[in-house]
């Protein structure tokens, strides 16, 4: 009804849609100037050559080294085990904070979304004092008389910290979804005899894919494109793209084969989200 | 309703100390009143917060991040509240492909931003970095005020626009009488959170600032590259406790699940 009333004459309509234009036409500028333009500069810079020609001779470097070749393996690696632990780790988490009530449930958020707010440098050096060699974690160790660990400076520790970095969009993610899950489903599946482990596997889950796959594809993409985590808590060994990106940049200046970098990252990030908007439709043929 | 399984408790109880532990830690660190960090900490002491307020190493970064969080976040409402009402009122074409540009930025990895803003600076011959360090973060906060702005104004009762308008309110008249005062929650949730954004952002503020724009978690970074001392952990408590404040305020006023669930 109120569709209707806004419908009528199409003068007003018009001036609807001026206004709208209005509305929205400095914000698309600003992205334009300063996100296409950025991202196109950066492109355009990826495409110098040495000699001042333009081509794709820093690719060539990228796809012919088997050092980058092998950052790049380990980039996607590394995403997809952060990926993994975040999903059967923040699963139940989510699940935790979807059906909790009251006070529980605002705790239990506020736990979640805490660390997610206080900056991933502070976090990475949390981590640094925990995981240390002589961190609180080893002192521990040491106090009740057992050995040592090697937590720090290797993919472990950089795993730990980037999980707890990423670990709160999963929760959040699987949360919501359950949250709108229509609860009576469950009931009928109770009604009809299913025992709650059965009604989770084949009711709740299935249900919650979407949560899953949308939280999955946020962490995975966070984690490929992040670096700090790594640049505090790893070593040259545990090198990944971003942090090669980074180092180019300021320690060697080559700005071409850092932009050339830059965009295999951007591909790579588009890809996935591609994915995503692939694998939607099909999570939602499931729910049905 | 039933109970949690004893099992889900245990587990959340778990989850919860590890979400924490390094927040905590940190916090631990910097009540120290020895030379070192470690564990357990020697004695308590308030010295080091003393040295760091003194520093102006820490002390500038820090009011730089402020400054910056606040300049971000009045222009992101500048920007987005418009969009958001343009979004749901005006019959516009394509407002799916419109809406994913305009959201786009949430998926793209900093580093990628910031390389490219810090070619674009060099390339255009921007004088100062510091236009485009803001309006790096403002893309990052742009859409978070724009999502829970968006999110606010689409379940709001929509009628009482109409009604406005009915009883002769011209198009501005109710924008600003009527629409704005409803959506107020989402505007004060979406600066909170694009302020916080802005605050916590490294990748970009690295490759931009200089030594008069540095913010404070590029400091602290560069601070921890060469140094290892209490000092780190007490600058970063009083991030943490920035941080801590803004959320509770976020609490009171407009209750956390709501933005974090509404803002997806």
């Amino acid at each position: 009804m109120a569709d209707a009333a806004r419908a009528q004459g199409t003068g007003e309509n018009g001036r609807a849609n001026f206004s709208a234009l209005l509305g929205l036409a400095p914000i698309l500028l600003f992205l334009v100037v300063f996100l296409v333009g950025p991202i196109w500069v950066n492109l355009l810079e990826s495409l110098k050559e040495p000699g001042g020609a333009q081509g794709l001779a820093q690719y060539g470097r990228i796809f012919f080294d088997s050092y980058y070749l092998t950052v790049i393996a380990q980039t996607l690696i590394f995403g997809f085990v952060v990926t993994a632990l975040c999903i059967l780790l923040g699963y139940p988490l989510g699940f935790a904070v979807a059906r909790a009530q009251g006070t529980a449930k605002a705790l239990l958020m506020l736990v979640v979304v805490t660390p997610l707010m206080v900056n991933v440098v502070v976090r990475s050096f949390g981590w640094m004092v925990i995981l240390g060699g002589s961190g609180a974690l080893n002192a521990g160790l040491t106090a009740l008389g057992l050995p040592k660990l090697e937590l720090m400076y290797n993919w472990t520790g950089v795993t730990i910290a980037m999980v707890h970095v990423l670990l709160p969009f999963m929760v959040l993610s699987v949360a919501s979804t359950l949250e709108m899950l229509d609860r009576r489903i469950e009931e009928a599946a109770a009604v009809l005899g299913a025992p709650p482990a059965r009604i989770f596997w084949h009711v709740t889950l299935p249900l919650s894919i979407e949560g899953i796959v949308t939280g999955g594809i946020l962490v995975f993409t966070l984690a490929i494109g992040s670096f700090v985590t790594v640049l505090l808590l790893g070593k040259t060994s545990t090198m990944v793209l971003p942090l090669l990106i980074y180092q180019q940049l300021t320690t060697s200046s080559d700005w071409p084969f850092a932009a050339a970098m830059g965009i295999t990252l951007l591909v790579i990030v588009s890809l996935t989200l591609w994915a995503q908007s692939w694998l939607h439709p099909r999570a939602m043929r499931a729910r049905r | 309703m039933k109970a949690m399984p004893r099992l889900l408790v245990l587990y959340s109880a778990a989850m919860s100390v590890f979400l924490l532990a390094p927040v905590l830690v940190v916090v631990v660190a910097a009540f120290t009143a020895g030379d070192f960090i470690m564990f357990p900490p020697g004695g308590f002491s308030l010295r080091w917060f003393d040295h760091v307020l003194r520093d102006s190493e820490f002390i500038r970064p820090l009011w730089n991040s402020v400054r910056l969080g606040v300049m971000a976040t009045v222009a992101s409402g500048l920007l987005a509240i418009p969009a958001a009402l343009a979004l749901v009122r005006g019959a516009i074409p394509g407002r799916r492909w419109i809406e994913t540009f305009l959201l786009a930025p949430l998926s793209l990895p900093t580093i990628i931003l910031a390389v490219g803003l810090l070619f674009f600076t060099a390339r255009v011959g921007l004088s100062s970095s510091f236009t485009s360090l803001l309006a790096g973060h403002v893309i990052i906060t742009v859409p978070y005020m724009l999502r829970t702005v968006l999110g606010v104004y689409a379940g709001m009762n929509r009628e009482i626009e109409d009604a406005a308008r009915v009883l002769g309110a011209d198009g501005w008249r109710t924008a600003w009488y009527v629409t704005l005062p409803m959506i107020r929650p989402g505007i004060v949730a979406g600066a909170i959170f694009a302020f916080l954004m802005s605050f916590d952002e490294v990748a970009v503020a690295l490759l931009l600032t200089n030594a008069d724009t540095t913010t404070l978690p590029v400091s602290i970074l560069s601070y921890l590259v060469y140094n290892y001392d209490p000092a780190v952990a007490a600058i970063s408590t009083i991030q943490i406790a920035i941080v801590v404040a803004a959320l509770l305020i976020l609490e009171r006023f407009f209750g956390i699940r709501n933005v974090m669930f509404a803002s997806r």
